[in-house]
């Protein structure tokens, strides 16, 4: 029953192999602990088509968030829920990554090639993932590598706009060792057209500052030293050299080059006393920003250790204790001089299955940061099924958690802008919802999903300009965010074909409650927070074809906090058909996709101009 | 069966889809038929975020006290202004528009706001001046910390004719009797160019940080300085040793001297100098308030008349009520007050982003 809460992957999953990991105990994700709570995985299928899609293209097109992207090449940066880009954790292997100056990770700077596993956890996890995780935490996980002997994936992708992608991986495995090697080179011209709303008649213009270059590694090898011992050693490269886009009818011309580098090392052990889980890890964040009067250059070193203890009594409970260790050490032209930071947290966390059909979980952590400690974050979810009947499942779910957020960095240390009277951002929610599974023998998975949420945000740090014009970062406001969430997924294999279907519609208000500076605009939509989204995804199989498409509806956005101006909603289609051949051992797959088929003008972020319909041509080659 | 669950998820959704598109369409018309840009009013700028092109014009009717926002975009298709709107000046039928981030001067017509003509690649323009009907002025920044210019602008063909360089960061200019005052706010000079021939005549030394002129009663220039800010060797904080007050300074002929009023303290910035329109008392910002100086003798005997400051304030020239901006954090629609001579509110209203700057018509 345990594992069933980490149920996403449901649609890729038959049913035997979702059954098995209902009894499947070990090495549970850290979402054990998150009874209650709304998870989501990109679907595979989805995954292997559009490989070369950064996260933000994927997530905007399968989940109910909402990607703000400065144009093509620029920053992409996501809410949950109503809540902003910091409000959202990033955890790789179960450490953050979040840029600790901004406080928020890009997401067009994180492809989709350089990680084996994405999943969504929806709503408040502060007392699981720590700082930011208020709307929501985004969960990547490493490439696992399976089965023994030689693997190989190769994959070139040309297509509009002077879009190239090269990814290459091997991986080698034994009974004692697992070692994979990755790489991928993505080049983009991203001149395409669009009508320029800033100039008269809006003319036809032709993209010229979008181009980017972005390639990046990732290494990843498991080593058993013994039966109950494995060492895992992950390093992760991202480079990124791009034009960033800039506004209709604006000047700023600028470009940025981002470095990231990502390293860590696990031990895992299991004894009498459970198993223990401690991750050492190293992360270097170099971000140069270049416009006409600007040059400015963050490099940051991030030392992170995770020690983990968890202790399970099978089928019936799980306790772990935990402690976080963060060690940054920054440089920045905004800052004077170096400035160093450290940050801890302990968490402890409980599941309980009182019975086969109730699942229970119980959260804390405490974080320590230096003038920034914020309260105790507790959490409390439940999963019951109070129904089954032949192939119908049905749950109860809810929760309330607690969330966090200390200042970043950059809040701390820019120069002039220091706010002594700075406070955490803390936030509280609750969700509750319905769960339907719908499950005819190995050939028919239905999953459909209803959930309701509220929460308060307190706090909330912003950057404003003070009476004499100087910007710093003051706790601007109390935001009220609520709304309802609805979903179904769909397996079902019929003769020859293969389908799998999912849908959701998501509804989100978040508005100002309370406004501590200035005038605010109390009880107005929050910028850039759609009321309505809803995206749908198909694939089809059949025999050697395959056929996937995704819809993305997304509503009318405001991009002020007055609702005075909003950019209009619109509708996404993107198809995809692949082939493959099998070759001795390996295996061709072709694919053809089209982006934006219906070529709708549309954009995420005020008068950025995305990319009209294109088409893509893809060939991989595989040794499973 | 395969075809049947797919079309009907795919029909469900975009009928879904569909609905929440016909819905959501707003309706930006209001009751604003009956509003001429030629009655009396107040043009407002609102400058809009930097970076991003929602730079907008509001225009309050002082007839109907209505107030009509994004009147550009209204006029022109929907056409988008520009980014960051720093300054406005009407001149005869023709309003000039300066959209600093734009690198743009664009002209309407200021009774309907139509577009008549746009000068394009100008670099980092502040401020404009008229002549005449066939010459103007630009100051452009070009970049931090360089040499600025004043570029002259044929009003006729919109063409960039002549190139003048001056200080750093030129901000406001002003033509007085033949002459062309050039506030290069990144030092402590004042350019001086003969608008016969564009040529410089004379820099002259003024207290650091000059940017903002008026013409008084008397026909004299107040120049108002804000003066300049250092930071100690790391950029940790600023260095009040070396920081200099701003001050106000005033002259009918700089060659033949200037009276000099420096502010008290080095630790707050003037700005939003303001005169009424009899030319007889300047209004000022400073330590967060606004202050009321009858001009009279050498000595700064002002009164707070408003207790507060604001992002942009002007004093009307027919009536003497003030008007004063709150820049609402640049995330929402920014407040526009309006206060009698005496200071006391008269009414407040929503413009656009930052409301920056006001222009009576």
């Amino acid at each position: 029953m345990l594992a069933i809460v980490a149920v996403p992957a449901v649609a890729q999953q038959d049913t035997a192999a979702y059954q098995l990991r209902s009894v499947e105990v070990f090495g549970k994700p850290a979402e054990v602990y998150a009874a209650g709570s709304r998870v989501t995985t990109i679907d595979s299928a989805y995954r292997r088509t559009y490989n070369s899609s950064s996260l933000a293209d994927a997530l905007q097109a399968h989940t109910p968030v909402y990607f703000k992207s400065y144009g093509v090449s620029g920053l992409s940066s996501v809410s949950f829920r109503g809540t902003n880009a910091s409000q959202t954790a990033v955890l790789w292997n179960g450490l953050n990554i979040g840029l600790p100056t901004l406080g928020q990770s890009d997401f067009s700077t994180l492809p989709l090639s350089g990680f084996g596993e994405v999943s969504v956890q929806s709503g408040s996890a502060a007392a699981t993932y720590g700082s930011g995780a208020i709307g929501g935490a985004v969960l990547l996980n490493s490439h696992k590598y399976n089965g023994k002997g030689f693997g190989l994936d190769l994959q070139q992708e040309a297509g509009s706009f002077g879009r190239y992608f090269s990814n290459g991986r091997i991986r080698f495995g034994s009974d004692k060792l697992t070692i994979g090697l990755g790489t991928y080179l993505r080049k983009a011209e991203n001149n395409f057209t669009y009508q320029d709303m800033s100039k008269r008649g809006r003319p036809e213009t032709t993209e010229e500052h979008a181009a980017q270059h972005q390639y990046g590694f990732t290494q990843d090898l498991n080593y058993n030293l013994s039966s109950n011992t494995k060492i895992g050693l992950h390093g992760w490269y991202t480079f990124a050299d791009r034009e960033l886009q800039p506004a209709m009818g604006s000047a700023t011309i600028a470009g940025q080059l981002d470095k990231n580098l990502r390293l860590m090392t696990q031990l895992e052990h299991e004894s009498n006393f459970g198993k223990t889980d401690v991750k050492l890890a190293y992360f270097n964040d170099y971000l140069n920003y270049s416009g006409a009067d600007t040059n400015a250059v963050a490099d940051v070193q991030t030392y992170q250790l995770q020690a983990e203890q968890t202790y399970t009594k099978v089928n019936n409970w799980s306790l772990r204790g935990g402690i976080n260790l963060q060690h940054f050490i920054a440089e920045n032209n905004g800052y004077a001089g170096t400035k160093q930071e450290n940050r801890a947290a302990l968490f402890a966390l409980f599941r309980y299955d009182p019975t086969p059909n109730l699942d229970l979980s119980l959260n804390l952590r405490q974080a320590l940061v230096e003038d920034y400690t914020p309260t105790p974050t507790p959490a409390l979810g439940f999963n019951w099924r109070f129904y089954q009947h032949e192939q119908h499942h049905l749950y109860l779910k809810g929760n309330v958690s607690g969330s966090y957020r200390v200042p970043t960095l950059n809040d701390r240390f820019w120069v002039n802008a220091g706010n002594p009277d700075l406070k955490p951002e803390q936030g509280w929610s609750e969700e509750a919802g319905l769960r339907h599974l719908f499950i005819v023998g190995n050939n028919f998975i239905l999953e459909t999903e209803a959930t309701a949420y509220h929460m308060l945000i307190d706090d909330w740090i912003q950057w404003a300009p003070d009476a004499t014009d100087r910007w710093r970062p003051v706790n601007l406001q109390k935001v009220q965010t609520m709304g309802f969430e609805l979903s179904q997924q769909l397996t079902a294999t019929i003769g020859n074909y293969k389908l799998t279907g999912s849908a959701g519609y998501t509804y989100t208000s978040s508005e100002q409650a309370e406004v501590y500076e200035g005038n605010g605009d109390k009880g107005k939509q929050l910028m850039y927070v759609p009321l309505h989204k809803a995206v749908a995804a198909a694939g089809i199989t059949y025999k050697n074809w395959q056929l996937h498409t995704t819809l993305n509806y997304t509503g009318l956005r405001y991009t002020n906090n007055s609702e005075s101006h909003h950019l209009d909603s619109f509708i996404l289609v993107n198809a995809a058909l692949s082939r493959k051949f099998d070759l001795g051992p390996g295996r061709f797959i072709l694919s053809l996709r089209s982006d934006n088929i219906t070529n709708q003008v549309y954009q995420t972020m005020a008068y950025r101009a995305m990319p009209s319909r294109g088409y893509t041509f893809s060939l991989r080659f595989l040794i499973p | 069966m395969k075809r049947t669950l797919l079309h009907s998820f795919y029909t469900a959704a975009l009928l879904f889809a569909s609905t929440l598109t016909f819905t959501s369409c707003d309706s930006s018309t209001e009751n604003e038929g009956s509003i001429s840009y030629a009655d009396k009013g107040v043009f407002i700028l609102n400058e809009g975020n930097f970076g991003t092109p929602n730079g907008t014009i509001s225009f309050y009717h002082k007839g109907s006290g209505q107030v009509v926002n994004d009147i550009f975009s209204k006029s022109n298709d929907d056409q988008l202004l520009g980014d960051v709107l720093q300054s406005m000046q009407i001149h005869g039928e023709r309003a000039f528009i300066v959209a600093n981030n734009s690198n743009k001067l664009e002209i309407v017509n200021h009774k309907t706001f139509e577009s008549v003509g746009v000068v394009q690649d100008l670099k980092q323009p502040r401020h404009f001046a008229a002549l005449n009907e066939n010459k103007g002025y630009v100051t452009e920044w070009v970049a931090y910390g360089s040499m600025g210019q004043v570029s002259v602008i044929d009003l006729e063909n919109y063409t960039i004719t002549k190139t003048i360089t001056v200080g750093s960061m030129p901000e406001q200019l002003l033509i007085s009797d033949g002459k062309l005052y050039v506030a290069n706010s990144g030092g402590n000079t004042v350019s001086v160019i003969n608008t016969a021939t564009d040529a410089i005549e004379n820099t002259i030394q003024v207290p650091d940080g000059p940017s903002e002129f008026v013409i008084a009663e008397n026909g004299s220039i107040w120049l108002l300085s804000a003066g300049k800010v250092v930071y100690n060797d790391d950029w940790s904080a600023i260095d009040y040793t070396k920081t200099t007050a701003g001050s106000l300074s005033n002259f009918s002929d700089p060659l033949k001297g200037m009276q000099i009023i420096t502010f008290p303290s080095n630790q707050s910035i003037p700005s939003n100098l303001a005169i009424n329109g009899t030319g007889d008392k300047l209004y000022y910002n400073y330590q967060d308030k606004t202050y009321e100086y009858p001009i009279s003798n050498g000595q700064l005997d002002s009164k707070v008349i408003i207790d507060r400051s604001f992002y942009g304030m002007a004093v009307d020239p027919e009536t003497g009520n003030i008007y004063g901006s709150d820049e609402n954090g640049f995330s929402g629609d920014g407040t526009v007050f309006i206060y009698s001579p005496a200071g006391e509110k008269i009414k407040e209203f929503r413009t656009g982003i930052a409301p920056n700057g006001f222009v009576f018509n």
